[in-house]
């Protein structure tokens, strides 16, 4: 059991989805930044997909009611328990009546909080997600408020935890060939071209060519990018169809919308094109203001980064697992 | 970790039996309250020397050694000038560097207060399970 002490607005439990209903209208929901959450369930102990706390707005203060190990993963700000600074992207034990705090982090956006059994809210439709579309899922369909009292599931059969915590090389550093970013800073997002791409001059070069900015206007249903708009060549009326996550789409303003974890099930605006899955969590970490550019990429590239993301998934979790029980043997 | 009574003969011979067993040639152990060294020799006798400290609550060096073999990373991200200055004033939950195996990392805390004198082991460098990484002064 944990209950929160501290809370901004629309931070929610997450986990890795509800995909398979958007035919009835059910976004698929989950955390903006998957990797965080299945690096963070790993160094736990936990199955990879289990809930956890997506904190988004800050400062965020929790109470542990029971002995528990935890992670703060996809951050770049140091947690603090009992006021003592940790390590983002390490796992630690939380005594009964510690508190956790995460203040606004320096240059990310959100935080994951796993905890050693998941978060144990109900699962519906496949997920725990919090879908606040639709108002369930997740902690009674709504954020987190201060006072609730979530129940966290068993540890049972976990591998402890080292005393002096146990982390790992962050994704972005251990896997940074694969994840660049452009020499003036801004973010670099690899897209490929989607259904109506050929509507837009000269190959789409306005939109490939120029710096976009995550406008205010964005959150976890989708970012608003601002920069000069971009314009099909001719108006086409469009049937609705259906739409999911990391998809770009150009309304009639001509500035683009990128669909994100809680993206519509259906649109009609012109798609230019669709984000990597693989590059998807680094747009989840990206703050309003950040500057990006999309790269032009390929299903060869994308299919490369999504091998190089999975075997360091598979490093950690083997490695991480491995050392746990060497500790335990010597112990 | 709890105090071991290293001057102990049951705790001296018990290790001195699972020495032989394992067919590990000796042991050292050092701890603020004195060393105790062990030798098996071939015949299967061991040779023990134990001594106290001569001047309880004199400063006396310790050593931090590595809890686990890979590689010694002084600083948490790769690349960062976090490493700090030495001599250096360190509490016993301080992490003073960490061992990496992949892409897993296993911070090594000082155990004990007092201050860091000595880095032992060179950055990014392979160690071995017990190598030494630092030198604690300690203030018992």
């Amino acid at each position: 059991m944990i209950e929160i002490v501290e809370t901004g607005p629309f931070n929610t439990v997450q986990d890795l989805g509800r995909p398979g209903y958007r035919d009835i209208g059910v976004s698929a929901s989950g955390a903006m930044d998957p990797l965080a959450v299945k690096i963070g369930n790993i160094l736990v102990g936990n199955a990879e997909g289990a809930a956890v706390l997506e904190i988004q707005t800050f400062p965020f203060r929790l109470i542990f009611k029971r002995r528990s190990a935890f992670v703060v993963s996809g951050t770049d700000g140091n947690p603090l328990l009992d006021g003592i600074e940790l390590l983002p992207w390490y796992a630690y034990n939380a005594e009964v009546g510690q508190v956790l705090e995460l203040k606004q982090p320096p240059k990310l956006a959100r935080a994951y909080v796993a905890i050693g059994g998941g978060v144990d809210v109900p699962c519906i439709m496949g997920s725990r997600s919090t879908s606040l579309r639709g108002n369930f899922g997740g902690n009674a369909g709504r954020p987190l408020e201060k006072g609730d009292r979530i129940t966290v599931g068993e540890e049972a059969g976990i591998l402890p935890i080292p005393a002096s915590g146990l982390g790992v090389v962050e994704p972005a550093v251990a896997l940074r060939a694969f994840f660049p970013r452009s020499a003036e800073g801004s973010l670099l997002i690899r897209a490929l071209p989607a259904g109506e791409h050929r509507l837009f001059a000269g190959d789409g070069e306005a939109f490939w060519g120029q710096t976009w900015r995550i406008s205010s206007r964005s959150d976890r249903t989708g970012y608003r990018l601002s920069g000069d708009p971009v314009v099909p060549m001719e108006t086409v009326e469009m049937r609705s169809h259906g739409v999911v996550p990391g998809v770009i789409q150009v309304p009639p303003g001509g500035e683009p919308i990128v669909q994100m974890s809680d993206a519509n099930t259906a649109g009609g605006y012109p798609k230019i094109a669709g984000v990597i899955e693989c590059d998807l969590w680094r747009l989840g970490q990206a703050r309003i203001g950040t500057r990006l550019q999309f790269v032009r990429s390929s299903y060869a590239e994308a299919r490369a980064i999504e091998q190089a993301v999975a075997s360091y998934i598979e490093d950690v979790r083997r490695t991480s697992g491995l050392i746990k029980r060497a500790l335990k043997a010597m112990a | 970790m709890s105090a071991i009574d290293f001057s102990d003969p049951a705790t001296i011979a018990f290790l001195t039996d699972a020495l032989t067993a394992a067919g590990v040639a000796g042991l050292e152990i050092s701890a603020p309250s004195g060393q105790l060294r062990i030798v098996v020799s071939s015949a299967g006798e061991a040779k023990i020397g134990s001594n106290r400290s001569a001047q309880p609550g004199s400063v006396s060096p310790v050593l931090v050694r590595a809890p686990l073999a890979g590689y010694f990373c002084v600083a948490h991200r790769s690349g960062s000038a976090e490493v700090s200055s030495l001599p250096r004033a360190i509490c016993a939950t301080d992490v003073l560097g960490f061992i990496r195996v992949g892409p897993v990392l296993l911070p090594v805390s000082a155990g004990r207060s007092g201050t860091v004198t000595k880095l032992l082991a060179e950055a990014d460098a392979m160690v071995g399970y017990g190598a030494p990484l630092f030198e604690i002064e300690v203030q018992s």
